[in-house]
């Protein structure tokens, strides 16, 4: 018998909107944020990019914190984010259960450190920004949000997948009874470090992302942070918490292939959509909506939209990929598409994949270029990492009561 | 001409991190992708930044590297026409 | 608790260890005959790369991969599990020499003629993917990166999935490298800066299955991770009465604010038990507690104790019962126990 995951809380903030209503509204009114570069410091401006529009220091306002102390972005965003989530879901320092909290990042500190680097090396002006630099940290300081005492907190950083491996390993968490609560996700600020990188790769689109469309030439970075907050039968009975949906199932799979570039033939991303229906009980045709990875690179795309035949056959389900709206938000795209997923479906609809023209020759199936009104009961979500970190979940309406 | 293929050769060995190889050891005719020398994707993009800062060759796509890097004497033949330093 | 935390837990055997360290590499001569170290910062003692891979499959791979692939690939040859159903690396840093030479250049070039390899192999999860390739291990991949907890989280995440029967193996690895100017840099701010003992590197690689079958070096049976100062409460959950422990592992180095936490525990125990300061040899790094785990293990396995704290040789009873404890900065906490088979 599995034992079900509960959704009773969320909390985001990307580039379209602070907040679980900003970004459905923008959504529905096919608002994107990719745009021309104006926070990050960086001379690559022929990149558009999907930022937050608000300062560190005004987020320190929004969050009543004292800018002078040491703040990195991907904190400030993450505790955004969790504050939200820990409203949404009714949790404060006087909840009872055990809560885990898992975050995901790669970047950390990095918006930081890249400021200060050499004077950490020559100086002692900096020096408090040095501790502030690791993942570890980041999370530690991101926990400082909530008044109480979280029973279990770690990071995971497996690049572009972790968020959504935060969700599984909650969601595991939950099911050996160790908590009963689980706040899982992930943070990312743009930094120039990694948007540099991926220039390096040469995989950076100067137009907004075109997904899934034949002609499409790269993806746009962007940044924000979002959690779900995961919680047993058991507690959501005693908390008398009403859930928003339910996690059916999930995996985490590798491509092994190579460190960068995805397998041809998308071993890692149909061994992952494959279990992750295997671990919820259910069929292909079961799938309402594919929430796609869906960069808009030409490997991504291509190996995605091949894995999707192979699991899916003839009759591929509504897909979209929304990263046309937020960019690609890297170690948090997990959580924040997750979070989007869900409100998107608890409102009867199926979000846009923006920027569609042409069909890919090799596919038989096209994205959704149009917002859908539909009354849908389950959609998958992907999250495909460098390195081939694979990762799927599967989320449902409430199905048992 | 050889000039330039045993400078690029040298250039690519270090660019590339090819330890225990030599120049000599590379042959200029054969294919330095697959099953020549074995480079990969990563190696391509490497020797894109190769081209722009030794030669002042920008290319602007990944994928215009495909012809010009099949092998060292076709790469030293798009250098000599394109070169700006 | 739900039904699942009623059921009985799954053992987990530890089938083959290997380090690479401030010690001799991939050998056990250090529970013997450690090197005691007087400087301040000592790095790790690296093996004949070549007898592992060609030249040409290694160029673009930093330290850090290089030493975690070889843990690896020999904890796979000892242990003949060629193929893992997960692999699980913890790193507090990740890959910070290839994130150094990335950040150095972007600042210095002024985002200019950056090259990919820096950047790509700067990603903490580049680890736990590099073995996945060299395997072809297309099942559960992760890398956890908290502080001095990280290997301890692989190793959880692992524990949780083997309970959950989703997991019948697993590659659970510390991996940590620390260059000139970070080892610089962590000096000036608490996680190094009293600490008495060497700034080191670690990597070090578990072989684990829930098959007893073949050989084993000792069976973990309980892994408990805590982020509250709580440990009496930690050692009251242990399946275990604290008298049956024969010995423990403890990670004291020099700096008196961590030691407190561990001296505190110490005091818990009967004044007579062992107590093994494992980072006297091996130093302090984030994955360090990696280290900590093997020691606690090769007890067990030899029936000894290493020349540690004025130990060493065999002693006068069975060693039954070994728990290692590790904590970050008494935010996180971690205890293994691990028994003879």
């Amino acid at each position: 018998m599995s034992i079900p995951i509960y959704v009773t809380g969320l909390g985001i903030i990307t580039g379209i909107g602070n907040g679980k209503s900003e970004n459905l509204q923008s959504i529905i009114d096919y608002k994107s944020a990719v745009n021309k570069i104006e926070i990050l410091k960086s001379k690559h401006s022929e990149f558009p990019v999907s930022e937050i529009h608000l300062t560190n220091n005004e987020m320190c306002e929004f969050l009543g914190l004292n800018p002078e102390e040491v703040h990195t972005r991907t904190c400030l965003m993450g505790r955004i984010a969790l504050r939200e989530a820990l409203q949404d879901a009714n949790i404060s320092s006087e909840t009872k259960e055990k809560i885990a909290f898992i975050s995901g990042t790669t970047v950390g500190g990095m918006d930081q450190s890249e400021q200060f680097y050499f004077d950490f090396l020559e100086n002692d002006l900096k020096n408090n920004y040095i501790k502030a630099h690791d993942c570890g940290t980041t999370t530690e300081m991101i926990a400082k949000e909530f008044a109480g005492d979280f029973e279990i907190m770690t990071t995971i950083s497996t690049a572009c997948s972790s968020a959504l491996n935060s969700i599984i390993l909650g969601a595991n968490l939950i099911k050996t009874g160790k908590v009963d609560i689980a706040i899982v996700g992930g943070s990312e600020s743009l930094s120039k470090f990694h948007f540099n990188g991926f220039n390096t790769l040469m995989i950076l689109d100067k137009e907004q992302c075109r997904p899934f469309d034949k002609n499409r030439a790269g993806l746009n970075l962007g940044e924000g942070a979002a959690y779900v907050v995961l919680e047993s039968k058991e507690a959501i009975k005693r908390r008398k918490i009403k859930p928003l949906c339910q996690l059916l199932g999930y995996a985490n799979t590798c491509d092994a292939f190579h460190q960068t570039a995805t397998s041809p033939e998308g071993i890692g991303a149909t061994l992952a959509m494959r279990k992750a229906l295997e671990n919820s009980n259910l069929q292909p045709e079961d799938i309402d909506y594919i929430n796609a990875h869906g960069t808009g690179t030409e490997n991504n795309d291509l190996t995605e939209g091949t894995a999707i035949m192979k699991v899916f056959g003839e009759n591929i389900p509504n897909i979209s990929s929304i990263k046309s709206f937020i960019g690609h938000t890297t170690s948090a795209a997990g959580s924040i598409e997750t979070v989007i997923s869900i409100l998107a479906m608890i409102n009867n609809f199926i979000p846009a994949n923006l920027n569609f023209s042409t069909k890919i020759d090799e596919f038989n199936f096209i994205p959704n270029d149009k917002n859908i009104k539909k009354n849908y009961n389950i959609f998958i979500t992907n999250s495909f990492g460098f390195g081939g970190n694979d990762s799927s979940c599967v989320f449902s309406k409430i199905i048992e009561k | 001409m050889d000039e330039l293929i045993l400078e690029l050769k040298k250039e690519i060995i270090e660019a590339l991190n090819l330890e225990g190889m030599t120049p000599e050891s590379i042959d200029e005719n054969a294919s330095l992708f697959g099953d020549g020398l074995g480079l990969d994707s990563i190696d391509a993009l490497e020797l894109i930044v190769l081209l722009e800062r030794n030669y002042g060759i920008k290319l602007e796509n990944a994928n215009e590297g495909k012809e010009i890097f099949k092998s060292i004497r076709i790469m030293a033949d798009y250098i000599k026409q394109h070169r700006t330093k | 608790m739900n039904d699942f935390s009623l059921r009985v837990s799954k053992n987990i055997y530890i089938k083959a260890i290997s380090h690479i360290s401030n010690q001799k590499p991939l050998s056990e001569e250090w529970f013997e005959e450690p090197i005691f170290y007087s400087q301040k910062y000592v790095r790790s003692i690296e093996p004949d790369y070549k007898e592992y891979f060609s030249l040409l499959e290694s160029r673009r791979m930093g330290l850090i991969l290089k030493r975690a692939l070889v843990t690896a690939i020999n904890v796979t040859r000892k242990s003949k599990i060629m193929n893992p159903d997960a692999i699980i690396t913890g790193t507090g840093l990740g890959c910070i020499e290839n994130t150094e030479k990335f950040l150095t250049a972007l600042i210095k070039n002024d985002e200019e003629m950056l090259t990919p390899t820096h950047f790509m192999q700067s990603t903490h999860n580049t680890i736990s993917s590099n073995i996945a390739i060299n395997f072809k291990c297309h099942g559960y991949n992760s890398t956890y990166s908290h502080c001095g907890t990280s290997f301890d989280s692989a190793l959880y995440d692992a524990f949780i999935q083997f309970q959950l029967g989703e997991i019948h193996s697993a590659l659970v690895s510390g991996q940590d490298e620390l260059t000139p100017d970070y080892f610089k840099l962590l000096k000036k701010i608490p996680y190094l800066k009293n600490v008495k003992v060497c700034g080191s590197e670690a990597s070090v690689s578990f072989m684990l299955s829930d098959e007893e079958n073949g050989e084993n070096i000792a069976k973990i049976s309980d892994v408990i991770l805590l982020n509250k100062p709580e440990i009496k409460k930690m050692l009251g959950n242990l399946k275990c009465n604290l008298s049956e422990i024969d010995a423990i592992v403890v990670g004291n180095n020099g700096d008196v604010e961590n030691d407190e936490i561990y001296n505190n525990f110490i005091n818990i125990f009967d004044v007579h038990i062992p107590v093994i300061q494992y980072k006297q040899i091996f130093g302090e790094s984030y994955s360090i507690s990696g280290l900590g785990l093997y020691t606690a293990a090769e007890i067990i396995k030899k029936q000894k104790l290493p020349v540690i704290n004025n130990y060493g040789g065999k002693i006068n009873k069975v060693l039954k019962k070994v728990l290692f404890y590790n904590h970050y900065q008494n935010k996180n906490h971690c205890l293994i126990l691990l028994e003879m088979l």
